[in-house]
């Protein structure tokens, strides 16, 4: 076996970049691999090359799986930065294993009864190595995914998970919310049936209105609500004489806002939820 | 050639509830299939058999890569929503594959060397077969993932 084993892996040693080409032929045409296509060939050819190479240190390491790694996660990094969806990059390592048995084949490597029996051993051996890099790639690309999620979804985080008003806190949103809307109706009262002013302090209800949306997405509308009705409450009762207008353009800007910004955050949300499944 | 494959396929059906309690076995214990360890032996079990009994039907398909996609798209989105990682996914196919091969040679189902030519064709066919299968998980899992 073992002399057999090393015929293998001096063929494909020194025809690495013969393999790599015709590999290379094959993925850059194949409709399983479309993403190939686009990609520079001599880059192709490298990768190829050096996968050949690989196979003569896998075959000689003590422990192929961990002299496997270097290659698999640099192969992995490689395609992935190149935007080749994962099932691509696979189905191009069983076509650089198919190459590289043809090639085999095509040179009569294996040909008597006997070599054949070492054929099946020597295949099996192959078909092991090639298991080892490919579930180390899969285990790569969802490390970079992982990695690239965390990354889009800092911001996101930052604002829906961060400090006391985070999602796993919420009894302190509730707590926040209710100091923030009696703040508001406090001032109301205060200006309006204290200062007789519809002066602009209506400002500040802006605060729990961003803030319900951020923590609750649509249902936050309601803070809105009942702001503006506040608001106009208050105003027909303190305020007789003053004209209703601007009041009414405010409590329809205070639903408005929370409208829009929860209809924004339900999406964050989703994304968010959809994120820590993922992670999980 | 068709009688080999027939043969190993057959093999492989009629013992399929032994060689899927091997495989459970391994997988159970396996370092690079974590997920399985703690999941009912019954449900694993049943899950290889199936996929066996699938295996056979796929084999035997005049056209074996729509076949995978009918019956693994499913497998996939099964194992995606029991929360398992890819590689872990693909890797207990892998070890369904070698626990297939394994049952076949521990039967001496390849023992002559005339048959060892046959082997080689067999043993490509099966590869070619859960080449496309590997495909067919990939893919889905890489859609549901970049959802």
């Amino acid at each position: 076996m073992q002399a057999y084993a090393a015929k293998l892996i001096d063929l494909i040693e020194t025809k690495a970049a013969n393999i790599a080409g015709q590999w290379a032929d094959d993925v850059m045409k194949h409709n399983r691999t479309p993403s190939y296509h686009s990609l520079p060939r001599n880059m192709v050819i490298e990768q190829g090359t050096e996968f050949y190479k690989l196979f003569r240190r896998m075959s000689l390491a003590e422990n192929p799986y961990e002299e496997a790694k270097t290659f698999s996660w640099k192969y992995a990094e490689k395609f992935y930065r190149e935007n080749i969806p994962l099932q691509e990059t696979i189905y191009a390592l069983m076509l650089l294993r198919r190459h590289l048995w043809l090639y085999a084949e095509f040179q009569g490597t294996f040909f008597t009864a006997l070599e054949k029996q070492q054929a099946v051993e020597s295949l099996n051996r192959t078909i092991l190595m090639f298991d080892y890099v490919s579930y180390q790639v899969i285990e790569k690309y969802e490390e970079l995914i992982r990695r690239d999620v965390d990354k889009n979804l800092l911001a996101v985080e930052t604002l829906t998970k961060k400090g006391c008003v985070g999602a796993e806190h919420k009894t302190c949103r509730f707590v926040l919310m209710t100091i923030l809307v009696m703040g508001a109706l406090v001032l109301t009262y205060y200006c309006h049936a204290i200062l007789q002013t519809g002066v602009v302090f209506t400002h500040l209800f802006y605060i729990p209105v961003v803030l319900a949306s951020v923590f609750w997405g649509r249902k936050g509308i309601w803070i809105a609500v009942i702001l503006g009705l506040a608001l106009l409450f208050s105003h027909g009762a303190f305020l007789k004489g003053i004209p209703f207008t601007e009041d009414i353009i405010r409590a329809v800007m205070f639903v408005a806002v929370g409208g829009v910004m929860g209809w924004l955050m339900e999406d964050v949300i989703k994304v968010r939820e959809l994120f820590h499944g993922f992670k999980s | 050639m068709k009688a080999f494959i027939a043969k190993l396929v057959d093999l492989t059906q009629k013992n399929s509830e032994e060689i899927a309690k091997q495989w459970a076995k391994d997988v159970k214990t396996n370092a690079k299939t974590g997920s399985y360890h703690k999941a009912p032996e019954e449900k694993i079990i049943r899950q290889a058999r199936d996929f066996y009994n699938n295996f056979q039907m796929m084999f035997f398909n005049e056209s074996p890569y729509e076949q995978a996609k009918e019956i693994f798209e499913k497998y996939a989105e099964e194992r995606y929503k029991e929360g398992m990682p890819l590689h872990e996914a693909l890797y207990a196919l892998i070890l369904m594959r070698r626990h297939m091969w394994l049952y076949a040679e521990f039967q001496s189902l390849f023992n002559v060397d005339v048959e060892h030519r046959q082997a080689v064709e067999s043993l490509s066919r099966t590869i070619l077969m859960f080449d496309y299968i590997m495909y067919v998980v990939t893919r889905k899992f890489w859609k549901m993932m970049k959802l």
